[in-house]
């Protein structure tokens, strides 16, 4: 639900760099959602896609998602993995738990304009 | 600027546009002005709680305990967020207590700049002595509120037993971004299926440093352990902000 608030954010942030580098058209914007962020990818494109034709700098602009693996992090040696789950017993230490590890922002990459 | 005559850079000067690279976070601006917020409420000398369940969990009902079992004691502000209506700041202010509601029209969560506002109404409630609890109630909604820092010291997850203990594995965003878990409405747990061990265990599996209480506001079980974890918390909290 607020994947929609978060792509007008999107678009405000776009828009102003579109005046501020004096673009007329933008071509393709890049983000990268994190695995954590708790963000359901096809509802933000699907606010993207709305909102984007509201702007003439918008209209039509390609919206590119990263989505990187999940990663872990031991909480007792504090060792970095990918590929497990939240909860295993950290194969190096053996001792502690796995946790999830950064990846919880929403980050916008980059944007290509003309 | 150009340098000879001083002009905007427009004509020959425009500047060249293709691939700009950015790299910042989409909620930077939600984030600063939490940041912002964070130190508003230390100048009122205020530790700040978010509260953050699905609808219907007992947040107001655990404000209202929490104020009776702390009167006379610590001085009590709370910032009401809701989609329509007073009706939760009515339930507060009934107790004479500054409260401020602030209605979303819609919006699903909570932001640092509605926050900020209501931090503001609620400082002209206040007499010059400031304040020692902030307790901020999120919108009922165990999903959207997560994202978005408001300025608090600490973010409370609640779960009640009607809800069922499974909610800890199936949202696992409100339990990994908090530090206190409060079950509620445990004196509920004889007539649903419920397991506060597997919530407990969980909920501490997404995040282990979790602090966790058991409570029910109508029989007031286990309300002694969390006001007393708050008044120890304001204590370590204000010889921080000493140094």
């Amino acid at each position: 639900m607020h994947e929609l608030s978060l792509a007008q954010n999107l678009i405000s942030q776009v828009l102003n760099l579109a005046r501020e580098h004096q673009a007329k058209k933008v071509l393709r914007v890049s983000v990268e959602i994190g695995p954590f962020s708790g963000v359901v990818v096809d509802s933000f494109r699907f606010g993207y896609e709305v909102l984007s034709q509201e702007h003439g700098e918008t209209r039509g602009s390609v919206l590119e998602i990263r989505e990187p693996e999940q990663s872990f992090r031991c909480f007792s040696c504090g060792h970095v993995f990918n590929g497990k789950k939240m909860g295993d017993p950290c194969p190096d230490c053996k001792e502690g738990t796995l946790v999830a590890w950064g990846g919880d922002d929403i980050i916008l990459l980059s944007v290509e304009m003309e | 600027m150009c340098e000879s005559c001083g002009c905007q850079g427009q004509g020959s000067f425009k500047k060249e546009i293709g691939v700009i690279e950015v790299n910042q976070r989409l909620l930077a601006a939600n984030d600063a002005q939490a940041e912002f917020n964070r130190h508003y409420i230390e100048k009122l000398g205020a530790l700040s709680i978010n509260l953050i369940s699905s609808p219907g969990s007992g947040k107001t009902t655990l404000l209202e305990k929490t104020i009776d079992a702390l009167a006379g004691e610590l001085r009590i502000g709370v910032i009401e967020g809701d989609i329509e209506t007073e009706r939760d700041a009515d339930r507060i202010r009934a107790r004479g207590i500054p409260v401020v509601q602030l209605t979303t029209g819609g919006a699903c969560h909570l932001d640092a700049h509605i926050v900020h506002k209501g931090i503001r109404t609620l400082e002209t409630q206040l007499d010059r002595t400031g304040l020692d609890l902030l307790f901020i109630e999120n919108v009922g909604n165990l999903v959207c509120p997560v994202s978005f820092k408001l300025g608090e010291h600490l973010r409370a997850v609640l779960l009640s037993v009607p809800e069922g203990s499974d909610k800890p594995a199936k949202y696992p965003k409100a339990f990994m971004t908090s530090q206190v878990f409060l079950i509620t409405k445990t004196d509920l747990v004889p007539y649903f299926d419920f397991s506060m061990e597997e919530a407990e265990r969980e909920a501490t599996r997404l995040n282990p440093g979790l602090e966790k209480f058991r409570l029910s506001s109508v029989t007031g079980e286990n309300f002694d352990a969390w006001v007393g974890y708050l008044r120890n918390l304001l204590k370590k909290y204000r010889n921080i902000l000493k140094d």
